[in-house]
């Protein structure tokens, strides 16, 4: 009998002889080998080096007849062939605003096999399965969003790929992962364990994590091939921007309610001999607040603390004068907290965008925001990652995280070329002298 | 399903114990029960406070998040607004960026705008613009699917199940393998069946098999992708009446033990099945008329799953010996087709080694299976079956007891002569008086295995087994004349209760006077 190849849930299943590889498992629950079914190339080139012969019954489909208009720059042609030259596999880390999609769209067209494009928020789901739409002539599947339909090419985002990936880890040839830097988490490396697309393409940024995971991503996707930092393409093909910060003060009346919020979470800290030092401190109080009511009450002060610096009114006033600032120019507003999204949508009347704003909505406010219905728009983090909103030039973040990707993402938001060249402004508002300040102190 | 963040465990020990409610919190329970009750036509924003108010005083706040977290499954929200929020929100948007809004006095501008187009008026703009975010819908319904204690029961399945979200394996016992087997497929999980330890145990109900579910992957690595799965396994193996699941646990890194029984949860809204049910007419009588004769082996409706190469076999019934550790599978094979034939052929050829005998229905023959090479010469199908190492009954229409009991008497005779060996030469009980039955009941055999023993120190009457020295004193005591009831009270006295052999071994008969009792007289021939 000969060697048969064939996809099980996220798994090649091997019946009848294998030669000997590290990838490969003796399966005593079926009495066949088994590998992953990222290994699936692997397995191919082993067995074809070994000259065994086999059956392969892992399909993905017949090949596509696709092409595309667009015409890729220079440094985007080079991207391309570093990749194809890695063996179609690999990541390209690339600043924002630098056409990563255009790259993607172009591999898609050359190899011409079903692709699985899988992507952080659904804004983005939305955005590539346009984009997709416009450039080739076929229809394009969507997981996530609402929906669920499956296409030789389909565009995920990365929780509808984590449930599906292994009932559809067979249909696809080649899979893009947008804002590859996601794949470092534990659960969404699944995802690309459990496909067995033997193509492979990254698409990041900010390719670095402080916590190795990188290295997971290189032995999953591949490794760097193209590194290109934003200022080698600033002037150029990006926008220059400039960044204003204004401090406001908290009232009389905020202060004091953040004052007490504050010291009760410190007298906890003091009482219970506990230091933050670090997130994994915190992560102790947060789990110790599961078994201890004061921990709790600590966390929730906090927590109140922080809503009130954040929710601070003189941030609404300066954002009145901003506003008035720029009336002729096109803005986003960006702020962590959903609640102060809605404050300010209901006192600005200004479009919003949370995670609980539904995808038509999404889509509509988007789709004005782009074709200039709208000038304005409010959004909590649900924006953060690469989503294409041409030609905004005034960026206002009212709160920050202080994560350092978050902040070059959003910065990138805006580091679009526009039309007249000129130049985008960054204003980040902070409260003086509160702990979100000393974030936005560190990061410059 | 709780989420996870609403997990209560303790690692006491090393292990992993949720930590279930039980009866402790029924109090709590219609305390939480209650508020979402006296929330109707509350907004959630306001339910949510009420809640948080309750976790104040509750031992611990994840009970309460937890108990609503069952409840808001059962809860009605709506969106109340005088006009579809997002078309309010469109118009004002629209209106707002016409004037450029600013100040107070812009936005009423706006909001003024957006009202004339919708023919209304501004305050219902603006009370509708965002009346649909979720901490602003209203609670209109909560069904009443739950009562106090069965809002604890489904709690303490929901904690089980979000315990296992971590866990990288399954291992399951229960009484009801066949569902495991089937739940397992359909979540597109897989499994192996283990043996654990020798057969020794009392419980001969599946004890000495186990159920290993692991998801495909799980060969490369421990993963817990499929904890979600394991907990809606857990949902089906909580169904049946005896059950017990251990998982691992990836605990951040750690390896922890998770062991659940059928003790510890239950499935509210679930009557567990007592009575057996059967998958054929055949198989109902057949167990129907086994169980109606007394014989030396014991019924066991779905036994333990057996492996039959990567597959799992589980077998109709099992006899059980009454008199020693041993376990006789059978199976009612009927409903033939080629492929059926075929299939079970080979499970039964790569059967684990256990004693099998398989009933086939002969008036569908195997003749008609398309893989000739598979058979032997016969074609018969008791013939393939004894082909492949089992034994075979052929039936027609229904299963003849009589058979089986033949083919039990041949594993009987095999056991009787090997517990024979397995006795001392000779038997000498302490008692002066006991049975055949008692002695065989002592060495836990047979009593066929004993009959033909020696006894040198006692007499074999009946199947009593008597020293000569009671036999004499009986011989003293009993005379002719005396009334049955009193003979059979002496004997009686000497635990001899069979008194028709023990009398006629002393020599004497009974002359019956009536129904009841009767004289005791000198047999014709007998000396004294």
């Amino acid at each position: 009998m000969p060697t048969r190849l064939r996809y099980e849930d996220g798994t090649i299943r091997i019946d009848g002889p294998v030669p000997d590889l590290a990838f490969v498992e003796s399966d005593p629950r079926s009495q066949t080998g088994r590998a992953p079914a990222f290994r699936y190339a692997d397995l191919l080139d082993a067995l074809a080096d070994a000259e065994i012969p086999y059956t392969d019954e892992v399909h993905y489909g017949t090949t596509l007849d696709i092409e595309t208009a667009y015409e890729l720059r220079e440094y985007q042609q080079d991207a391309l062939d570093s990749w194809r030259a890695a063996g179609d596999r690999g990541v390209l880390e690339l600043p924002t605003g630098s056409g990563k999609t255009v790259i993607a769209i172009a591999a898609i067209a050359e190899l011409g096999v079903p692709t699985l494009v899988v992507v952080p928020t659904i804004d983005l789901l939305e955005q590539w399965r346009e984009e997709l739409e416009r450039e080739f002539d076929v229809p394009i599947g969507q997981l996530g969003g609402g929906t669920q339909r499956v296409e030789a090419i389909t565009v995920s985002t990365y929780d509808s790929a984590y449930l599906r990936a292994d009932e559809l880890g067979d249909r696809f040839g080649f899979v893009v992962f947008d804002e590859v830097h996601h794949l470092g988490g534990q659960g969404y490396q699944e995802i690309a364990r459990l496909l067995a697309a033997p193509a492979r393409m990254g698409l990041t940024a900010t390719f670095e994590r402080p916590d190795g995971a990188h290295e997971a991503i290189a032995d999953l996707v591949g490794s760097r091939v193209v590194q290109i930092e934003p200022e080698e393409l600033a002037g150029e093909h990006l926008a220059d921007y400039d960044i204003k910060r204004i401090e406001v003060a908290l009232t009389a009346d905020e202060r004091e309610r953040y004052d007490e919020h504050q010291g009760t979470f410190t007298d906890y800290l003091a009482q219970s001999n506990l230091q933050l030092r670090s997130g994994e401190d915190y992560r102790k109080l947060v789990m110790r607040s599961g078994t201890d009511p004061a921990a709790r009450e600590a966390l929730l002060a906090k927590q109140r603390a922080r809503e009130v610096m954040m929710n601070a009114d003189r941030k609404v006033e300066v954002l009145a004068d901003l506003l008035d600032r720029h009336s002729e120019d096109r803005i986003i507003v960006f702020t962590a907290f959903t609640d102060l999204v809605y404050r300010l949508s209901e006192r600005f009347l200004l479009p919003a965008i949370t995670h609980e704003t539904g995808a038509a909505e999404r889509k509509e406010i988007l789709r004005a925001f782009r074709n200039g219905s709208y000038s304005r728009i409010v959004t909590a983090n649900v924006l953060d990652e690469g989503v294409d909103v041409p030609d905004a030039n005034v960026a206002i973040v009212l709160s920050g995280s202080g994560s350092e990707r978050e902040f070059t993402q959003r910065l990138g938001r805006i580091l679009r070329p526009t039309a007249d060249g000129s130049r985008a402004l960054l204003y980040e508002v902070v409260t003086e002298e509160t702990a979100e300040e000393r974030v936005a102190r560190r990061r410059r | 399903m709780l989420t996870k963040d609403l997990l209560r465990v303790s690692r006491a020990g090393g292990g992993y114990h949720p930590q279930f409610v039980g009866e402790a919190h029924r109090d709590l329970a219609a305390q939480v029960i209650g508020t979402y009750q006296g929330h109707v036509g509350e907004s959630r924003a306001d339910l949510e406070s009420a809640l948080t108010a309750l976790e104040r005083d509750a031992p611990d706040f994840k009970i309460v998040r937890g108990f609503g977290k069952l409840l808001d499954r059962e809860a009605t929200f709506e969106t109340r607004a005088p006009l579809p929020p997002e078309r309010a929100r469109r118009a004002a948007f629209e209106a707002a960026e016409d004037v450029g809004v600013v100040t107070e006095t812009d936005r009423e501008r706006a909001l003024s705008r957006a009202a004339d187009r919708l023919a209304t008026d501004p305050d219902e703009v603006e009370a509708s613009l965002y009346a649909d975010l979720e901490d602003r819908q209203v609670l209109t319904a909560v069904s009443a699917r739950y009562d106090p204690e069965t809002l604890c029961q489904q709690y303490d399945l929901s904690l089980a199940q979000t315990a296992l979200f971590d866990a990288t394996e399954v291992r399951i016992r229960s009484d009801d393998p066949k569902a495991v087997i089937s739940a397992v497929k359909r979540l597109r999980l897989m499994y192996e069946i283990e043996r654990t330890g020798e057969s020794e145990t009392e419980d001969r109900s599946g004890a000495q098999r186990e159920v290993v579910v692991t998801g495909p992957t799980t060969l490369f690595r421990r993963t817990r992708r499929y904890g979600t799965r394991f907990a809606r396994l857990l949902r089906s193996v909580a169904k049946s009446t005896e059950w017990r699941l251990e998982a691992a646990i990836d605990d951040d890194g750690t390896e922890r033990t998770l062991s659940l029984t059928d003790t510890d949860i239950s499935v509210p809204d679930h009557e567990p099945v007592t009575d057996v049910t059967f998958d054929s007419g055949v198989e109902a009588d057949f167990a129907t008329r086994f169980q109606s004769l007394d014989l030396d082996w014991n019924l066991v409706r779905e036994p333990d799953p057996l492996a039959s190469g990567a597959h799992v076999v589980i077998p109709d019934f099992a006899f059980d010996y009454c008199h020693a550790d041993f376990r006789v599978y059978f199976e009612i094979m009927g409903f033939w087709t080629p492929e059926y034939v075929a299939k079970k052929l080979d499970r039964l050829a790569e059967l684990e080694d256990v004693e099998m005998i398989v009933a086939v229905d002969e008036t569908l023959g195997v003749g008609e299976t398309d893989d000739v090479e598979a058979l032997t010469e016969s074609g018969a199908a008791d013939a393939e079956i004894e082909a492949r190492g089992h034994r075979a009954i052929p039936y027609s229409g229904t299963v003849r007891v009589k058979d089986v009991r033949e083919t039990l008497r041949r594993y009987e005779d095999d056991l009787v002569a090997t517990s024979v060996a397995a006795l001392p030469d000779e038997m000498i009980p302490d008692a002066d008086v006991t049975t055949i039955a008692a002695v065989a009941a002592d060495y836990g055999v047979s009593e066929d295995a004993i009959e033909d023993q020696l006894f040198p120190e006692h007499e074999q009457v009946g199947r009593t087994l008597v020293r000569p020295a009671v036999l004499d004193e009986l011989a003293a005591e009993i005379e002719a004349g005396m009334d049955l009831n009193t003979a059979e009270a002496i004997l009686d006295e000497r635990g001899i209760d069979d008194a028709s052999a023990a009398l006629a071994r002393l020599g004497y008969r009974v002359e019956w006077e009536g129904l009841g009792g009767g004289t005791i007289t000198q047999r014709e021939g007998a000396s004294r």
